[in-house]
């Protein structure tokens, strides 16, 4: 059965399980922008600018890291490899998109990550989806039963695994009801997708390890989570002083 | 819950987290023992013989970055990006970088390589997948699918589908080749 989803979503088509995570994930989020104070044109053009910034500034950081290459083939700027982006370029080019438009149209921080956390959830699972049906993550050697056949050995079924925690953290996200203190829902939800990256990236091999032996993703996570504790904290502190 | 509750429960909920990390410990980096078709894993291992009968095997381009492409002769984008491939195969092999065409031959013909390869003057070396066997140990499923391997045999990079462009081609072989 995994065989046939994967071949039926072979790359590029596992592509496609991130449109319909973006298009469902906003769909959910518009229907709960207005609890958050955001109108739904607000939310919607805070993610357009913010998804336009993202590809294009993915792709142009990509361009000037190797101005000299491009230099040689200009046109290959606009070539269609997704494979030319730099992922932290497009993000930082995304959230400085989402909080000009932001100030500009008086939307608050907290409230409009708030209003975008189930698109966020909702974009997670559609990519432990595409990982699923890329195949090209596989876990550590187990005997557990649900284990998974990979070459000569079976392996944990970490995308499986990936996109139980994020199915997980969207039940989660979805429930809470009206929101009582601006920033709480989106750190909830980032504290808990820091806790399952806890939990998960055990089951990764990994190919470089932090002093020798501990797993980057785990150690990271961990750091988030401690931070996102500490924001819900503050945020809470500062509801209750100015309340 | 109130305020001394939630820091007890933030203090244990990273206390578990620390010792989950701490139990999870890896032994050392995989790099060195378990292959995979995984970016930052070395590449599994594969011998495959040329039309003309001489046998590749990566393991021995060691200290060389390599190319290994999957394609077939009658995929378009293969087709597409061969042209590129050839030429960028040209400008680096100097600099020690080889490109291993592997045709996915148990699902092509083999009677169209050779028109193949003159239509389009190719001198990279092609090899002969005729069991299918390689394309399942690098889990190909797309065709083209390359795979940037670097001088350690560590894959640096999968690109999959095409047609790679010549500078996409350039960016990764120098960056295989460090």
């Amino acid at each position: 059965m995994l065989e046939a989803f994967q071949n039926l979503f072979a790359p590029p088509r596992h592509m496609l399980f991130l449109v319909a995570a973006a298009w469902l994930g906003l769909t959910l989020s518009e229907r709960r922008a207005e609890r958050h104070t955001i109108s739904k044109d607000d939310l919607n053009n805070l993610v357009f600018f913010g998804l336009l910034a993202f590809v294009l500034g993915g792709r142009l950081v990509s361009v000037l890291q190797n101005i000299a290459i491009f230099a040689q083939k200009p046109l290959d700027i606009f070539s269609i490899n997704a494979n030319l982006f730099d992922s932290p370029g497009a993000f930082a080019f995304a959230l400085l998109a989402a909080a000009v438009y932001g100030q500009r149209s008086q939307i608050g921080f907290w409230n409009s990550l708030d209003a975008l956390t189930p698109f966020f959830a909702v974009f997670a699972v559609g990519l432990g989806l595409s990982h699923l049906a890329d195949g090209t993550i596989h876990g550590t050697p187990t005997s557990a039963p649900w284990g998974i056949q990979f070459q000569d050995e079976t392996t944990h079924p970490v995308s499986h695994y990936e996109v139980l925690a994020s199915l997980l953290t969207l039940g989660w996200v979805w429930r809470f009801g009206q929101n009582p203190r601006p920033g709480i829902i989106f750190l909830s939800f980032a504290a808990l997708t820091s806790a399952s990256q806890i939990l998960l990236q055990a089951f990764y091999p990994v190919p470089s390890l932090l002093l020798g032996q501990y797993r980057n993703g785990q150690v990271f996570a961990w750091a988030a989570l401690l931070l996102c504790f500490i924001l819900i904290e503050s945020r809470l502190g500062s509801e209750s002083r100015t309340g | 819950m109130d305020k001394t509750q939630r820091i007890i429960f933030y203090i244990l909920t990273l206390i578990a987290g620390a010792a989950w990390v701490s139990l999870s410990v890896q032994p050392g980096p995989v790099a060195a023992a378990d292959p995979a078709p995984q970016a930052g894993f070395p590449a599994p291992d594969f011998s495959l013989k040329t039309p003309e009968g001489e046998t590749y095997t990566l393991s021995d381009l060691r200290g060389s970055a390599v190319l290994v492409n999957m394609w077939a002769t009658w995929c378009p984008p293969c087709q597409a990006e061969m042209p590129a491939i050839e030429k960028v195969y040209n400008e680096y092999r100097s600099e020690g970088f080889i490109v291993l065409a592997v045709d996915q031959t148990y699902q092509d013909n083999p009677l169209d390589l050779a028109p193949f390869i003159e239509e389009y003057n190719l001198t990279i070396p092609i090899l002969l997948d005729e069991t299918g066997d390689t394309a399942r140990a690098y889990q190909a499923r797309s065709l083209p699918s390359s795979y940037f391997i670097n001088r350690y045999g560590i894959i640096t990079e999968i690109v999959i589908g095409g047609p790679m462009s010549e500078s996409l081609l350039r960016i990764r072989v120098e960056e295989a080749l460090k």
